[in-house]
């Protein structure tokens, strides 16, 4: 899709903030974004770090999508401010002390600037940006087809839980296997991103994830209580303050979010608002909720 | 696809530093590694060390080109980013397990979490190499 732009670039369109309990979700496909003087426009909002970033990345597709990943970042947020226009290009960010980043708000005046929480996952052919208010986030995606190396049970034994390994080695069929491991993936990153404090703090075998019974596209993590030190002793607690959602996305992708229940906002799924964007160009909303 | 190289951002050549290494494969050029430079106590054990380095440095890059389906004119130094080469969290961990397989090791899931590059790749496995009791 092709769109001419001598008329010039529509300015960004402001968005209302996600509600306590809602998930905003924007993604990207960059095989839809193909104009250069588009992707020229978005390579002058990157700070020199960023494009320092961009540059390092080997081969043509791979420096666009790095592109692309940015520009979703900053364009997103810039549309949430609730007070005047804010340049994508002056947001800024930071690292928290484990590395997860996060929007540096000094420049700004501190009363005025949402409680944003953001994360982004990419894949060869899908970016996406999740956006929360007040909790923090974690997300996900992963290409549904994408081929596992190595042997499902074998990988899933040496990085999951005994219980996920127990799950998957229940499902006979190969391809559903695959798929299986592939959306405890996606949920397992959603949540150790969530998390923020790096991989060390929540090694993949220290917890489950798995569905809730009963219920359709909900899922419970739970934790193998790490004070007992006798196998028999072991008990698992289920954490209530962590939801999951998992999603498919452009019929190519899986993508999981976690997010932080924080009680205010009154428990109950999450609610998550799906878009696909063209930064610039258009805004799709995709669906409420497609959840799995 | 639209090209970067007419936008305003300006290409950095990339280090060839240690690809010269790679290419020549047995033959060792006075490569220096960062890490060692600043150790002169350990001089005796870089020479010793250096040329298993190439070696190993080789096979880790064999293995990322075949789990991230390079293409051969990727360019590749020991030096590359993993994220650079377009490894997400998944491929890091599937060249983890090829890894551990290789070269039959056992890698601390906290260790292979902090792998960002080939060479770190391979001065992990030099170093899990080495404290394998003897057979």
């Amino acid at each position: 899709m092709q769109r001419s732009l001598s008329m010039g670039l529509t300015s960004l369109l402001p968005l209302k903030l996600p509600s306590r309990m809602e998930t905003h979700l924007w993604y990207i496909r960059p095989d839809e974004v193909k104009c250069a003087s588009l992707l020229k426009h978005y390579s002058q909002l990157l700070s020199p770090t960023e494009k320092d970033r961009v540059l390092q990345m080997r081969g043509d597709e791979l420096k666009k999508n790095a592109l692309l990943a940015r520009t979703l970042v900053r364009t997103t947020i810039a549309r949430y401010q609730t007070n005047s226009e804010v340049d994508p290009r002056s947001l800024m960010f930071k690292k928290n002390k484990y590395g997860k980043p996060e929007v540096d708000w000094q420049n700004y005046n501190n009363c005025n600037n949402p409680p944003l929480h953001f994360n982004i996952s990419h894949t060869d052919s899908l970016i996406a940006c999740g956006v929360t208010v007040h909790v923090p986030v974690g997300i996900d995606v992963e290409n549904k087809e994408r081929k596992i190396k190595h042997d499902v049970l074998a990988f899933a034994e040496r990085f999951y839980s005994a219980d996920e390994v127990k799950f998957l080695s229940t499902i006979l069929d190969p391809e559903v296997q695959r798929k299986e491991f592939i959306k405890l993936w996606t949920l397992k990153e959603a949540y150790v991103k969530a998390l923020g404090k790096g991989f060390s703090a929540a090694p993949f075998n220290t917890f489950t994830i798995q569905s809730k019974v009963g219920t359709e596209g909900c899922y419970n993590l739970c934790k193998t209580s790490e004070m007992t030190i006798s196998s028999l002793e072991k008990t698992e607690k289920c954490y209530e303050e962590w939801r999951f959602a998992l999603l498919e996305l452009a019929d190519s992708h899986y993508g999981a979010i976690c997010t932080e229940d924080d009680q205010a906002g009154g428990g109950g799924p999450m609610r998550v608002i799906i878009r696909k964007t063209i930064p610039f160009v258009e805004d799709e909303l995709i669906s409420e909720s497609k959840l799995l | 696809m639209a090209s970067l190289s007419t936008t305003s951002l300006s290409f950095k050549a990339p280090s060839t530093r240690i690809s010269q290494v790679l290419r020549k494969g047995s033959s060792f050029q006075s490569v220096t590694f960062g890490r060692f430079t600043s150790s002169t106590s350990k001089s005796l054990r870089l020479q010793i060390s250096c040329a298993a380095k190439a070696e190993t440095v080789q096979k880790v890059s064999d293995i990322v080109k075949e789990q991230l389906a390079l293409t051969a004119d990727t360019p590749l130094t020991a030096e590359s980013k993993f994220t650079a080469l377009g490894a997400d969290s998944l491929d890091t961990v599937e060249i983890v397990m090829a890894l551990e397989e290789k070269f039959n090791i056992s890698v601390e899931e906290s260790d292979a979490q902090n792998i960002t590059t080939i060479q770190e790749a391979a001065d992990l496995i030099e170093d899990l190499v080495q404290k394998k009791p003897a057979a």
